[in-house]
């Protein structure tokens, strides 16, 4: 349906012509940002930052400046509690630059340059496991602001297949068969990154990227086996990839695909996020603010995901 | 006691007081009788003005006797009564374009007189008065516009397509959505306010192209009424407008042809007689050929190769006189808009078709000479369908609304200071909002049951509209409407964590949920002098049926909901007062309005909702509720005729709404508030073969909710949206300009007898219209969004507002032709 209204403002757009304005845009507040998230098997994460008024500076300084440190984060499962610890880029542990990395989307080489800060504890008591339910608690500022999700048990595929599109022979997009669990609610999220080694003799990506809409729910499926299939987007900017094969997989491509499952709050912040994304700007949909699943003010969200990995290999 | 007696002497007559009161008495009855006995010597003059050319029947023809100010008009049929005192009258026969006929009767007893009128010939220099001259202040209604179908062919042309909804968006009071857009807003009211009829049947979607062009087809049409406030009684169902198109009949003397050949679009129009002066048909036909020219535009190896749309429509009528009091009409309208997209290198293909049909039958039925009967059957249907494959992957996405309906109406003109009319409607409604399917190879989804809503809609009236006094003219009315939500249905009723969701079922035939209200209509000219008067309007309303939009510009996607147990009707009264002057022996007509329009039971859908995800759940209940309030005064000065001719309208406003659950409660402006709107047009006739037109527009820019914070998220970056609707775009101006070219309407031969030069009436006529959209090539602002590029670490990140601007300068040429 998407690709379909970029159709159409394509078709409505031919004499059309867009430049920049400045308007006043009314209504400005700051508020805290709480980017949290707890997986199978790793520490709760979290991120604190503020929102910048839309007209604000947009440098690297100003990036820096959004983000804050000084806050007292809580993680708890029902039964205890740990009080996480404010690790900075400029001053990691050994080990955990890689992580690090991803977190932050820098490469590991740079991130002494920046002092970037997420809230995390070694405590592995408190590392995420199924069927707990983890509560946060952040205060900052004489503010409190609290939150809490379930990591949901994880659901495997039955099934990853690649084939060429159309007329197409060496490119086609990922297929998967899933089997839903019937009766009961469940949502998912794709993530994948190719490990097959480029000329530099390095994967060829480093870390996970989400797809176009990388989440759903089974409203439409519960409990039904069937097969769906999901582009590449690792190609959309890649330069080198002639535009009649973006969002294809390249024969002989290796890709690990990480399918999460989550709660339905944290369905509803994802699904509007990738919504707002997505219809961003669009005459045709309406703005989309993106509903938090944290109490007292704050914006983001405090996410638990279970995680299983499978391995497709684009072979007929 | 004593002063009861005395009480009782004061009025016991004595013998003088008998007399006086047998006197008085019989000067009563004398009067009385003298009074029946006048009654008794009434007249009727009845009859139907037709068109001597084409038969067509002339609505609105003004039918007057100058000596005692009083007349009548026309109706829908051309059928006209008129009651006076027997005796010799002069009457005169008007109509806009026509020869006046002047002619004398001598009513002793009650005469029927049907005419034909013929085309006016004149002079570059004369001048036409309209029919309608000193309606502007003489006439009992309020908020009334009758438009002249004739004058919107020369109003500049958006790519050559004469459009009558573009035309009305130029009176004060209405206004578009959006750049070129079709939804338009009558006196701060939504889209879905305004009842749009097309020979009677209800049109759901009037528009073309996603807006850009209305369903109209101008060469089928005959006459254009817009009534956006004291809306008689005879109309109901919609809270704000009402828009009357009336298709043409069809010549019932000889066989026609006529057409044009546009830059985007070419039509044709064929009518003629079943039987010569008894019935006729029309067929008009329309169609665009974007695709032909998108196909040659855009390249094989473009990704949008394979992408194409078209619009078709096709009007057609039949009429018969079965009698001389008996007389039947077909009319039905099909239009469609196709759009597809399958590229030969991409497995992912669409197919997306929306458009209405609708079909009227009528009977006319003429009891006697005073009283007029019209039963119609209507039947329309709005569908918008989306279908799309990716390899074994399907998805289809359909909406629908039936309506099957019938209505009888009777007038009745006891006199000429008089005219009763009464009647009753029923439709039903049979609603799919929204129903899903998908399928993956032999897997089929569940998309949940196709939710079909079925309701029964009526309403009876009456209304009176007569003359108080010389000065003083009422329509007064009274509407009851009903309304039944019946099953089948299916409630979905959401839970919570206490509470899980539940389903009731409803059976076919079960009373769901019942409403109905009373309606009341009263407008009322109280004239000030032969020039002026005051006039003023309230009404009352019902709407059963809403639209609901997730976009700020009308889409095939927005979806019609009927009222239901939770969706409740929308409800709304509206009170207006204007004066009105004429200038010049009515060459100049101007008038203030004020109006104030409350709204209640406004539905909006609720913030972040993604509609089409129906699953085990009722469109309702992603609807929230609201009220809405909206004010203005407008002002309006027309040059009525002349070679110069057109008008200034200005429109001073403000509309408001208020949803519990939107905007934290606080009250926001409506999308398509606008503070100001002026727009001035303007048509001159410069000979017997040129005629040119201007347009000029200005409105205060449109509101739109923009996001006033951006905030980081998993590297990815969003926005917060601020208080709904409280940014405002760059106000809206734009000048059109265009010019027509006729060809001679004449040839000259030789008289076979006399030898002499003399003219004959060219049999093919044609003429070419130039049009030039957007002078100025201003860039208006047809919606912003903010965008964002760059990256953080490599400093060249930047978050920015940008406007899109639709269509720049656009000159278009259309040749028309007839024969």
């Amino acid at each position: 349906m998407q690709k379909t209204f970029y159709l159409l403002i394509i078709l409505l757009a031919i004499t059309s012509c867009t430049k920049e304005v400045k308007i006043d845009i009314p209504g400005f507040e700051e508020q805290l940002v709480i980017d949290g998230s707890i997986e199978t098997d790793f520490p709760p994460v979290v991120l604190l930052s503020r929102s910048k008024d839309i007209y604000s500076p947009t440098n690297i300084d100003a990036f820096l400046a959004s983000f804050v440190s000084g806050a007292t984060v809580k993680v708890g499962d029902g039964a205890t509690e740990v009080v996480l610890e404010e690790i900075c880029t400029d001053n990691l542990p050994q080990g955990s630059e890689a992580i690090a990395a991803e977190l932050f989307g820098i490469p590991v080489a740079e991130l002494a340059n920046y002092h970037l800060c997420a809230y995390t504890t070694f405590d592995a008591s408190m590392w995420g496991q199924v069927g707990k339910t983890y509560y946060l608690t952040v205060t900052f500022e004489g503010k409190s602001y609290t939150s809490s999700t379930t990591i949901m048990p994880a659901t495997t595929f039955d099934n990853l297949y690649w084939k060429p599109d159309g007329t197409l022979t060496d490119y086609g997009y990922s297929w998967a068969r899933l089997s839903d669990t019937p009766n009961q609610y469940d949502s998912y999220k794709w993530e994948v990154k190719r490990i097959n080694v480029g000329i530099d003799g390095q994967p060829l990506d480093a870390s996970y990227t989400k797809t176009y809409s990388p989440v759903f729910d089974d409203d439409f499926f519960d409990g039904l086996t069937f097969d769906f299939f999901y582009e590449n987007p690792m190609v959309w900017d890649d330069p080198t990839v002639p535009d009649e094969y973006k969002g294809y997989y390249q024969l002989g491509d290796s890709v690990v695909i990480k399918l999460s499952k989550m709660d339905r709050d944290v369905f509803n912040f994802f699904e509007k996020k990738y919504v707002q994304m997505t219809t961003g700007g669009n005459p045709f949909a309406t703005p989309t603010n993106i509903p938090t699943n944290i109490v007292g003010g704050a914006l983001g969200v405090w996410a638990g995901f279970s995680t299983s990995y499978d391995t497709l290999y684009c072979v007929p | 006691m004593h002063e009861v007696f005395s009480v009782v002497r004061i009025f016991t007559p004595n013998k003088f007081d008998f007399i006086q009161m047998r006197y008085t008495l019989l000067a009563l009855f004398s009067l009385y009788f003298l009074t029946f006995s006048f009654a008794q010597k009434k007249s009727t003059l009845s009859g139907t003005i037709t068109d001597a050319e084409s038969g067509e029947a002339i609505i609105n023809a003004k039918i007057y006797i100058p000596a005692i100010r009083q007349g009548a008009v026309t109706n829908t049929y051309g059928f006209y009564s008129l009651t006076v005192e027997s005796g010799k009258h002069t009457i005169e026969f008007r109509s806009g374009g026509m020869e006046t006929v002047v002619k004398e009767f001598d009513l002793t007893a009650d005469v029927i007189f049907n005419i034909e009128m013929s085309s006016e010939i004149k002079s570059i220099d004369e001048v036409t008065i309209s029919a309608k001259k000193g309606e502007n202040v003489n006439s009992a209604r309020i908020g009334q516009i009758d438009l002249d179908v004739e004058k919107i062919k020369t109003l500049p042309a958006f790519m050559g397509e004469v459009d009558i909804i573009k035309a009305i968006q130029l009176l004060p009071g209405v206004s578009s959505v959006s750049e070129g857009g079709q939804g338009f807003y009558v006196r701060g009211g939504g889209p879905d306010q305004n009842l749009v009829l097309l020979d009677e049947g209800v049109v759901y979607n009037a528009a073309h192209l996603f807006g850009f062009f209305s369903v109209f087809n101008v060469d089928a049409i005959k006459s254009v009424t817009l009534i956006k406030g004291g809306m008689p009684a005879n109309y109901g169902g919609r809270m704000s407008s009402v828009l009357e198109v009336h298709m043409n009949e069809g010549n019932n003397k000889k066989f026609k042809i006529k057409g044009g050949l546009g830059v985007i679009s070419s039509r044709l129009t064929i009518e003629g007689p079943l039987k010569k002066d008894k019935g006729s048909f029309i067929v008009s036909a329309r169609r665009t050929y974007i695709d032909v020219i998108m196909k040659a535009a855009i390249p094989e190896t473009s990704p949008f190769s394979g992408s194409s749309y078209y619009f078709y429509d096709l009007n057609l009528k039949l009429n018969y006189k079965l009698t001389e009091k008996d007389r039947i009409y077909l009319s039905g309208y099909y239009g469609k808009d196709v759009f597809t997209y399958g590229n030969k290198t991409d497995a992912f293909s669409v197919d997306m078709p929306w458009g209405n049909g609708i079909a009227a039958l009528r009977w006319n039925h003429l009891f006697s000479n005073k009283l007029f009967m019209n039963v119609t059957s209507t039947f329309s249907d709005y569908q918008f369908k989306f279908g799309s494959e990716q390899d074994e992957f399907r998805f289809a996405l359909k909406s629908q609304i039936t309506d099957i309906g019938a209505k009888v109406d009777f007038t009745y003109f006891p006199s000429t200071r008089h005219k009763l009319k009464w009647g009753a409607e029923y439709i039903y409604h049979t609603f799919n909002p929204t129903s899903v399917s998908a399928a993956s190879q032999d897997i089929v989804f569940d998309t949940g049951e196709a939710q079909k809503l079925y309701s029964h809609e009526s309403a009876v009236y009456v209304l009176d509209e007569f003359d108080l006094n010389e000065k003083i003219k009422l329509n007064a009315g009274l509407r009851y409407s009903m309304y039944q939500h019946v099953g089948p249905f299916k409630r979905y009723i959401k839970g919570d964590i206490s509470n899980p969701d539940s389903v009731v079922n409803y059976s076919k035939g079960d009373l769901i949920k019942f409403y109905s209200g009373l309606e009341p209509r009263v407008s009322g000219r109280w004239l000030l002098s032969e020039t002026s008067s005051i006039k003023a309007g309230y009404s009352y309303n019902y709407q059963y049926v809403h639209l609901t939009s997730l976009s700020a510009v009308s889409l095939p996607t927005d979806i019609w909901y009927p009222s239901t147990d939770k969706a409740k009707p929308q409800k709304g009264w509206q009170g207006s007062l204007g004066y009105f002057h004429n200038f010049k022996d009515d060459k100049y007509e101007t008038s203030v309005e004020v109006y104030y329009k409350g709204m209640k039971n406004l539905i909006e859908y609720k913030e972040g909702a993604l509609p089409g995800d129906n699953v085990n759940d009722n469109t309702d209940n992603i609807l929230v509720f609201g009220t809405g309030q909206a004010y203005g005064i407008e002002f309006f000065v027309k040059k009525a005729y002349g070679k110069l001719t057109g008008w200034i309208g200005y429109t001073l406003a403000k509309t408001e709404r208020k949803f519990p659950d939107l905007n934290t409660g606080n009250v926001f402006p409506a999308k398509y508030d606008r503070r100001h709107d002026l727009s001035i047009v303007a048509g001159y006739k410069l000979n017997e073969r040129w005629t040119f037109g201007a347009a000029f527009i200005y409105a205060t820019g449109n509101t739109l909710t923009l996001p006033t914070s951006w905030y980081v998220q998993e590297q990815s970056l969003l926005f917060n949206y601020g208080a709904r609707n409280s940014t405002r775009m760059a106000p809206y101006h734009r000048l059109d300009l265009s010019a027509t070219l006729y060809d001679k309407s004449y040839k000259v031969k030789q008289d076979e007898l006399t030898g002499e030069p003399i003219k004959v009436k060219k049999r093919f006529r044609s003429n070419w219209s130039f049009s030039v959209y957007n002078v100025y090539n201003r860039a208006n602002p047809f919606f912003m969004y903010v965008d964002s590029n760059g990256d953080f670490l490599n400093g060249d990140f930047k978050i920015s507002v940008k406007q899109v601007s639709l269509f720049p300068i656009i000159p278009s040429v259309t040749w028309n032709f007839e024969f």
